[in-house]
């Protein structure tokens, strides 16, 4: 028990269908893409390891189904997630429209205890289509969303070719892990017996 | 007795889970890889399962492959009728079923149980191996095959304990476990247990964490629930229900550091659930003594409780000498059986005197007591609890005191005599109901031992292997040492395992309670008794006589009454006046 022991970290990571979610997640932890578009259903769950600076993370990454009919799990896996990963595709402009009423809705599901300050992700993915042709949303346009949601942090991505996928997913855990209180308070009560003369019961209780 | 495999309580919760489950299983799922027998490890009580799903990519949960298995035939969103629709929930059966069933084909790998289920309790050199199996992870063969499986997670998914395998990599997983208790909250319910072929997956939700049991022991629903119940006042014991208000502030709050240390805690309770049976019958044993003796211990632990120590208890390993209260404050034996766990399986207790904050979950679970714990010799300790933080020393000179008396009265001498020589046997019973022997059982052997029939001539009277008598307004119980056909752990197991049943079922809320329960298979043949006065479990050769065997029963209880003042401890005058009072004929 020598050493802290890791710590573990709680990253959803939302967005419209199609998007790349899965894609960037298997990129991250398996090094692997495929073409194949399968539809996620419900969530999956992976877990990576990483080093910041000189400790040891465990990344518990919640990827969820973009589709709509899912919203329904939003509370039971949004609550405790220690960073929030938006996704959307920047050839298609309706995903990135779409990221307001994710955060949003993340927001309310989580209700975290500082939503002004809990650490977001914006991550603008398939920048690799058609040599960037295709494109519909200009970086521009993102990082002025990103500055106006209270400086998120922005990176273009392409799962497919594995591009900024590990420099993202650093930022993730890093500002996840800068959102940890420094040390939860666990401070637990000593039976009061009601002392000499008293006739208490027990309280447990006296914060 | 079991639950049928599609039990209705929590059909509804399921019927929402299935809404994702295959209508027909992908050939790719259903065919589970060959699982490698591996040298069954020493220690391991449970041994393995046949596996229960495949461990795809690296900490990708089972859940996540039924949805894999889907994957291939669900179109995204023009797709196949949408999960909403009610088509899917009659395949539930199978669905959830099916991650075993694909494994049916695949035999059990005979499991050799080496380590006995000792049964004074792991010794000390047990728990410092590591038996946790850190290397595992659910992509691992050996833990799928693992029989019997423990979980405390957080209700944000953060694992927090898992008796196989790193927490950390088991991360996947334990989402997992959170994604099926809240989506079933989702729609206002709660899920109880999933029966999938031989396994049986058991939840408990309290407050903030999640508990569950993944087992393939074929134990009762109730059974497993009861343990998880212990895991979780374990849990409390060693922290509070405190920790509740670390996750009102913090849902995000890691709770698995606080834990640290105590994997060997929760592994000895894992170990206790096959052997001690105090973990289902609520309630204690005493290590049996001549009255004087006990009175010596119980006088001079009087005299410390009234000078302001909640609780006194002298204990030779798990069983009672003396255990003595102040004013009308009573121990719960849920918080006997955990805390004698907790110090006998942390071995810093017994190398020098300690001071420790523990909490007794069922006096009070919100806050702390602190113990004053001391070893007197390899097995006998003492236990002093207060409500004072600072009570080292005075407990420390009550200690002192406590030891000088028990010296003098030759206290510890006479444990460690009864430890080899006290214990109840099944050949002592006396044949002759007029038997008014009070002595103690070892002394009496000689005399009563001939045999109701030669034919039964191994064990007790009648064939009667082995018993447990458990005193209903004492809160304590008593078993006899186990006959010669049930001399082998795994078969002591065995018989543990079929009293929990017994239990379970005697006790059922739907059809019970029930007085008299008479079974015979081609093991044993059981007998259980309940009045309002004790509840008697019985164990005899499977040809046993059915007037004999319960003839013999009620010689049992004679005997247990001619024993009374030795083999279990008495509190308060009042209590014990109740006691005989309540005594009826038997």
């Amino acid at each position: 028990m020598a050493s802290r022991r890791r710590m573990l970290l709680k990253v959803i990571i939302l967005g419209d269908s199609g998007v790349g979610k899965t894609s960037l997640m298997n990129q991250y932890v398996n090094n692997k893409f495929s073409n194949q578009y399968k539809a996620t259903i419900g969530a999956d769950f992976l877990t990576k390891e990483v080093q910041i600076d000189d400790r040891l993370f465990t990344l518990q990454i919640w990827d969820t189904a973009g589709q709509e009919r899912f919203q329904s799990l939003g509370v039971a896996f949004y609550r405790g997630a220690d960073c929030c990963v938006l996704v959307y595709d920047v050839n298609v402009t309706k995903s990135f429209e779409k990221l307001n009423s994710w955060r949003e809705e993340f927001l309310i599901q989580a209700s975290p205890s500082d939503p002004e300050n809990f650490p977001f992700v914006l991550l603008g993915n398939k920048i690799d289509v058609d040599g960037g042709n295709s494109r519909t949303v200009s970086e521009k346009k993102a990082k002025a969303w990103c500055a106006s949601k209270g400086n998120i942090p922005y990176f273009e991505t392409s799962a497919k070719e594995g591009f900024n996928v590990e420099a993202a997913f650093e930022c993730i855990a890093r500002n996840a892990v800068k959102n940890e209180p420094e040390e939860d308070i666990y401070l637990p009560d000593t039976i009061d017996v009601g002392g000499a003369g008293r006739q208490q019961r027990s309280s447990g209780c006296e914060c | 007795m079991d639950p049928g495999p599609n039990p209705t309580p929590d059909d509804k919760g399921l019927a929402a889970l299935s809404l994702r489950a295959p209508a027909a299983l992908p050939p790719d799922f259903a065919a589970v890889p060959e699982i490698e027998d591996e040298e069954e490890e020493e220690d391991d009580d449970e041994g393995y399962f046949t596996a229960a799903s495949r461990g795809g990519s690296s900490s990708t949960a089972a859940w996540k492959e039924e949805m894999e298995g889907l994957e291939e035939e669900e179109e995204e969103e023009d797709g196949p009728p949408s999960p909403s629709s009610s088509g899917y929930a009659g395949e539930r059966g199978s669905s959830l079923a099916s991650s075993a069933a694909g494994g049916a084909g695949i035999e059990e790998p005979d499991h050799h149980d080496v380590d006995a289920p000792q049964p004074h309790g792991p010794g000390a050199e047990d728990w410092a191996r590591d038996k946790k199996h850190a290397d595992e992870d659910d992509a691992s063969a050996s833990w799928r095959k693992r029989k019997k499986h423990f979980f405390i997670l957080s209700n944000s998914g953060k694992p927090i304990y898992s008796r196989y395998g790193d927490e950390h990599k088991l991360a996947g997983f334990s989402a997992t476990l959170q994604a099926i208790v809240s989506f079933v909250e989702n729609s206002a319910d709660h899920i109880k247990f999933v029966r999938a072929g031989k396994h049986q997956i058991v939840f408990l939700v309290k407050g903030p964490i999640y508990l569950v049991c993944i087992s393939c022991t074929e134990e009762s629903y109730e059974g497993l629930r009861g343990q998880l119940e212990l895991m979780y006042g374990q849990m409390l014991l060693i922290l509070t229900k405190s920790v509740n208000r670390c996750f009102e502030k913090n849902p995000k709050f890691d709770m698995a550091p606080l834990l640290g240390g105590t994997d060997a805690v929760f592994l000895s309770l894992i170990r206790a659930f096959s052997w001690n049976p105090a973990t289902f019958l609520h309630a204690y044993t005493c290590l049996p003594l001549a009255q004087a003796t006990r009175r010596a211990a119980s006088a001079v632990l009087q005299d410390i409780a009234d000078s302001g120590v909640l609780f006194a208890l002298l204990m030779c390993e798990h069983k009672v000498i003396s255990l003595v209260g102040a004013q009308k404050a009573t121990l719960h034996p849920d918080d006997i059986l955990l805390l004698a766990n907790f110090i006998l399986s942390s071995e810093s207790f017994r190398t020098s005197e300690s001071f420790s904050p523990i909490c007794l979950p069922r006096y009070n679970p919100m806050a702390f007591l602190y113990a004053y714990v001391h070893f007197f010799d390899e097995n006998t300790y003492l236990t002093l609890l207060t409500t004072r933080p600072d009570a080292f020393y005075d407990l420390k000179d009550s200690r002192a005191r406590i030891q000088d008396v028990l010296l003098k009265a030759n206290v510890l001498l006479e444990v460690q005599r009864s430890l080899h020589e006290n214990a109840l046997r099944v050949e002592d019973v006396p044949v002759e109901l007029s038997s008014q022997s009070t002595s103690l059982p070892a002394q009496s052997s000689q005399g009563n031992s001939q045999s109701l029939s030669s034919e039964m001539a191994i064990g007790g009277p009648a064939g009667l292997w082995h018993f447990i008598y458990k005193s209903i307004y004492l809160d304590q119980y008593v078993s006899s040492e186990f006959a010669s056909p049930i001399r082998n752990p795994k078969q002591q197991k065995r018989l543990y395992k079929a009293y929990q049943k017994f239990y379970a079922s005697m006790h059922d809320k739907a059809s019970g309670p029930h007085r008299t329960q008479f079974r015979r298979d081609e093991d044993y043949v059981l007998f259980c008794w309940i009045t309002q006065d004790f509840e008697l479990y019985a164990a005899f050769n499977p040809l046993a006589d059915k007037t004999q065997a319960i003839k013999i029963c009620n010689r049992v209880c004679q005997w247990i009454r001619d024993l009374e003042n030795e083999i279990f401890v008495y509190g308060e005058s009042t209590l014990a006046w109740q006691y005989h009072h309540c005594w009826g004929d038997i």
